[in-house]
């Protein structure tokens, strides 16, 4: 690097440009870190706060209530199996996600005709509003005038009309579905990109070395593909946890609390139950669990070796 | 290691932050301290509702030169967050059309109803709703529109059934049902779903002698006869008379099926014939009848909704010019009774009541509001009863034990209480 004159290293700089010099950077950094404090930490923040107030039943501020929040969130019944069920709902929807997007991946980066229509109809699902999506599959499910009733009536699948969303095991697996199929677009096209980055040169070596096509599946594309996966799975595990219009257009959670997710049953404590703090305090647990979440998955892959 | 852990952090914070940190909030500021310029904010009933407060807004503001109201409306799906958000943020709106004012008025949030209308237009309310909208003996809202709830039934499905007379009591009802199920219809429609479980459980309860307080106003939530009630539709539904999976059925579905002649009874309000049938069904051959009652001698109940206007505080008392100037405009007897007349309500205001006596259809709602009983709304504690019962009760009737979700609501109860 070539220096000015004046900042030769003999002369040492007087103690103002030095701060001047380290504040510089500051210009750069400055526009982001303030974004981050505004739109991230500020509302953070206020979460916390929120969880440790007490807000009576018409949202107005009646001063601190500690912890009691908190405990009133660890008395409810409901709580355990919520979480339980998000965490399931979370895992069960990301795997399916990430192993229908690989084949997906697949198909779209092979040559064939028509391939430009394909790309684009697989994201249509993705530009599609999520309520949209969620609500069209209500109807499509509905008792007594759903489409997925008649066909299988006419196919003689079943023999009277069944009502998907109105029992809880039924309802969650084709929410769980409905999560999968607006996640699809933008994993498969994660893993599109990731497929275009690996060089042809790696497969004619594999070639040459007569490694069939399952080898070389999982002996290069897979592993090459890491970080594409390892991205698109902490997007989506994010993104599923947090998921509130599918299972508030489909079920709202009911009947009860046997469709819940963390996110619902933070939405019905505040407007339901009328107890914004301890609405507050399921959004402080939630977003713990998502860090650790988050956290774990991200040691148990070793990420910083492979995202540089 | 130290520093990887911390990068993991902070770039594992950033990430979660990013996407579930992100808080929602929108709301139109707009303080006028003038106190000549008010925010009115109203609840969207139908499509007519908002055509009809932009004219009358029109009328009053060429009335009253200088005065201006903002409106806006609101759909009551987003209602309840929406004014949560209003009363945390402070921007509480002058004027609020709600169903609920209780916690406001425990929250000095809300004018006494003497300071913000004329004493014509307080003396106009009928008395019944005036109970309704006191807290601690004082009137802090102004009832608004009201509604009561009869049972509809299709007279085409009860002939071929066979059923000459409509339901009475309970044990009609099943009877009645069963016909209807041999006929391949649905014999009673039972909405126990989230979106009014509260009033189609207390239509019940209350013709058992049942209900959501004592003599003394305190909860008795799971007393014998709410038990008992449950337990008489639970039994409606594991028989297979109602619909299937009433926990998770709103009355919406419930209506719209009623009016395509494949439910044979459903309790419904004086909108269910201009919001259901007439769009869907205009020429349904259906009946409306009292509520029915467990005991044969004993006398039918209805239930009785409220609707209200809320005038919110603003400005050390700066609006309150403004907001009486409004609200005695509004109450004048032709724009209430062409706002009822509209949207298919009931009044509230005496001179009102005269004007739907002449349509026979909304007469029988009429006759029935004197038998009227109402949630008890002027508790603060009952928003969250009501959302207790619109989340938990439908499972009562499904696999749940009745006297335990009742046992829970009712410590909810008290919890908030």
């Amino acid at each position: 690097m070539k220096r000015d004159a004046g900042f030769r290293p003999a002369s040492r700089p007087s103690l103002l440009r030095r701060i001047g010099r380290a504040l510089v950077p500051l210009l750069w950094l400055g526009p982001s870190i303030v974004l981050i404090a505004v739109v991230v930490l500020w509302p953070v923040i206020e979460m916390v706060r929120t969880s440790l107030l007490k807000i009576s039943s018409s949202g107005v501020t009646l001063g601190n209530r500690g912890s009691a929040n908190y405990t009133d969130l660890f008395d409810e019944d409901a709580l355990v199996p919520v979480v339980l069920r998000t965490l399931l709902w979370v895992a069960g929807i990301v795997v399916v996600t990430m192993v229908l997007s690989l084949a997906i991946g697949q198909l779209l980066n092979a040559r064939f005709p028509g391939r430009r229509v394909v790309r684009w109809a697989v994201i249509v699902p993705w530009a599609a509003s999520v309520l949209m999506t969620a609500l069209i599959w209500k109807w499509m499910l509905d008792n007594y005038s759903g489409i997925v009733n008649r066909v299988l009536l006419d196919l003689h699948v079943i023999d009277k009309p069944v009502n998907w969303l109105g029992h809880p095991h039924q309802a969650m697996i084709w929410m769980m579905w409905v999560a999968v199929f607006v996640s699809l677009p933008f994993t498969s096209f994660v893993i599109l990109a990731g497929l275009q980055s690996i060089p042809g040169d790696v497969y004619e070596a594999a070639r040459v070395d007569g490694a069939g096509a399952f080898r070389t599946y999982f002996g290069i594309t897979l592993p090459l593909l890491r970080p594409a996966v390892l991205i698109a799975s902490i997007i989506n595990v994010i993104n599923v946890f947090n998921s509130f219009p599918i299972i508030w257009a489909m079920t709202a959670g009911g009947p009860g609390h046997a469709t819940d997710t963390t996110t619902t049953f933070m939405y019905k404590l505040a407007f339901y139950d009328q107890h914004v703090g301890e609405s507050a305090a399921m959004a402080v647990v939630n977003f713990v669990l998502i860090l650790v979440m988050v956290l774990v998955y991200l040691r148990a892959t070793r990420w910083r070796e492979e995202v540089r | 290691m130290k520093r990887h852990l911390i990068g993991a952090i902070a770039a594992g914070l950033t990430v979660a932050l990013g996407v579930s940190g992100c808080g929602k909030g929108s709301s139109s500021g707009g303080d006028d301290s003038d106190g000549k310029t008010i925010k009115f904010v109203a609840a969207i009933y139908d499509d007519n509702t908002k055509p009809f407060w932009d004219a009358l807004i029109k009328d009053f503001e060429a009335k009253n030169s200088g005065y201006k109201v903002n409106l806006e409306m609101v759909d009551w799906t987003q209602m309840d967050a929406k004014v949560k958000t209003y009363v945390q943020t402070k921007q509480v709106p002058d004027i609020l059309n709600y169903n609920a004012f209780s916690d406001f008025a425990r929250d000095g949030l809300l004018y006494k109803a003497s300071e913000v209308v004329s004493p014509a237009t307080l003396s106009d309310f009928t008395p019944t709703f005036v109970e309704q909208a006191k807290f601690n003996g004082e009137q802090y809202t102004l009832p608004f529109i009201s509604s009561a709830r009869l049972m509809f039934y299709n007279k085409d499905l009860f002939q071929k059934a066979g059923i000459t007379d409509p339901p009475k009591t309970w044990a009609d009802i099943k009877a009645d049902a069963q016909k209807i199920k041999k006929t391949g219809a649905i014999g009673y429609g039972l909405p126990l779903g989230p979106e009014e479980a509260q009033a189609e459980f207390f239509s019940w309860a209350m013709n058992d002698n049942g209900g959501w307080v004592d003599s003394s106003g305190k909860w008795a939530i799971n007393q014998p006869a709410n038990v008992d009630t449950l337990n008489f539709l639970k039994d409606l539904n594991k028989s297979g008379l109602t619909q299937p999976n009433p926990e998770s059925t709103d009355r919406k579905t419930v209506f719209n099926q009623f009016a395509q002649g494949k439910i044979g009874m459903a309790i419904g309000g004086p909108f269910t014939k201009a919001g259901f049938i007439t769009p869907a069904n205009p020429n349904l051959n259906f009946g409306v009848t009292s509520l029915p009652v467990k005991n044969a001698s004993s006398q039918p109940n209805t239930l009785g909704v409220m609707d209200v206007l809320d005038a919110f505080k603003k400005n050390d008392g700066k609006n309150k010019e403004a907001v009486k100037k409004f609200l005695d405009f509004f109450y004048q007897k032709d724009n209430v009774s062409r706002f009822l007349a509209k949207e298919g309500f009931l009044p509230t205001t005496k001179s009102a009541g005269d004007a739907l006596s002449s349509d026979p259809y909304m007469k029988q709602f009429v006759d029935a509001l004197p038998t009227s009983k109402f949630a008890p709304t002027s508790n603060p504690a009952w928003s969250a009863v009501a959302g207790a019962v619109k989340q938990s009760l439908g499972t009562s009737v499904a696999d749940k034990d009745p006297k335990k979700v009742l046992d829970e609501i009712q410590q909810t109860a008290e919890k908030a209480s």
